[in-house]
């Protein structure tokens, strides 16, 4: 076991930030091309976005890049009174105010703190996730998950909707997310493990994205990865 | 001030509750009219805003990985219509309407609509479908 940890890259802190913000760069690019079908004050601000992922991506000015789409990400708050596309956009603004706090804070064990701070959140949202499903009859019975599938607003075409119609795989799929999300913390404990949990983590968003359309999600927790890798090097090993 | 940290701190803060329960679920539904007050005594022809398609193939999901507007708009819209039914306000109805009537054609004969929302829940093992809201009639040219 020694040999395998010893065998793996170190990510400095500095890596893991750069990282980071080259992920969250391009998630943002992403997204905001999708509004420049728009309306022209809607558009207008997502060109600006742009402009500012651009920015951070050349990695110049890290600290003013952040800071312009913390203060970009609240006017687009204040627009849609609210995020436009729920999780995906909360992440993305916790990514971005950890990376603008990694950059601001006063000293190397502040900038530490709020990227770990974001590895922290990334370990929660699977955690919790679990938590609040497991803690439900409904997804216990594989109930929620037909539901999901039977009348929610997310399956992107029809006959994503018969998957309701098997009971056996709903229940199965239940338990599955389910026991992944709960035991995710403990992948912290080894490199193997951790980079097999992200590696199911990322195959689990590929399927929201697949199944409910829900590709944001997908690119913008990618972009959340590096900074668990870094803390569990700070942190575990 | 205040609004502004009420918006921000759940993303600070997150509780990444994601599905925790599966509620009711709210649908768009748009009809046209040829007249501002034509459906006053009755509502006729009410038809799925953005009706999902039946089949997508593998090239269309992967794609979608990359250019997902549409859908992404339509999960917006979505949100509206839940905040629409837990607390009316003039934002949520403002971008339902102005988003359907940007995606109408305004040289068609019926140059109004009204859009309604119905909230589609499992009662037992039966689905039911109910009409929890109408809106005010619209010009398809001014949303």
């Amino acid at each position: 076991m020694a040999d395998v940890i010893a065998s793996l890259p170190v990510l400095s802190f500095d890596t893991a930030q750069r990282v980071t913000e080259i992920l969250l760069a391009l998630a943002f690019l992403q997204q905001s091309a999708e509004h420049l079908r728009a309306a022209a004050k809607e558009r207008n601000l997502f060109v600006f976005r742009i402009a500012l992922c651009i920015l951070l991506l050349t990695g110049m000015a890290s600290l003013w890049a952040t800071a312009g789409l913390a203060l970009l990400g609240l006017l687009i708050l204040h627009r849609f009174q609210g995020p436009y596309n729920g999780g995906s956009d909360r992440m993305g603004l916790l990514i971005l105010f950890c990376l603008c706090l990694s950059h601001a804070a006063p000293s190397q064990i502040w900038r530490e703190v709020a990227l770990g701070y974001l590895a922290l959140q990334l370990m929660l949202s699977y955690f919790i996730s679990g938590w609040v499903k497991i803690v439900n009859p409904d997804w216990r019975s594989g109930r929620a998950l037909r539901d999901v599938f039977e009348f929610s607003a997310y399956p992107v075409c029809e006959n994503f909707r018969s998957i309701a119609t098997h009971p056996r795989i709903v229940f199965a799929g239940s338990w599955a997310v389910m026991l992944f999300e709960l035991v995710f913390p403990t992948t912290l404990l080894h490199p193997v493990a951790l980079i097999a949990g992200l590696s199911i983590a990322a195959l689990f968003h590929l399927a929201n994205a697949i199944l409910f359309g829900l590709n944001r999600f997908f690119w913008i927790w990618l972009a959340a990865y590096p900074s668990i890798f870094w803390f569990q090097q700070r942190v575990f090993l | 001030m205040l609004k502004s940290l009420a918006l921000i701190a759940p993303a600070l803060i997150p509780s990444w509750r994601f599905f925790d329960r599966i509620t009711a679920s709210p649908r768009i539904e748009v009809a046209r009219m040829a007249q501002e007050d034509d459906l006053a005594t009755g509502a006729t022809g009410w038809r799925e805003f953005r009706p999902r398609p039946q089949s997508l193939s593998l090239t269309a999901l992967l794609r979608r990985l990359f250019w997902n507007p549409v859908w992404n708009e339509t999960l917006f819209l979505t949100s509206c219509a839940e905040r629409l039914l837990e607390k009316p306000t003039a934002h949520s109805i403002d971008e339902i309407a102005s988003r359907i009537a940007a995606g109408l054609d305004p040289r068609a004969a019926e140059p109004f609509f009204r859009f309604r929302l119905v909230l589609i829940s499992r009662e037992g093992d039966a689905l039911q479908k109910e009409v929890v809201y109408v809106s005010s009639p619209y010009s398809v040219t001014k949303g």
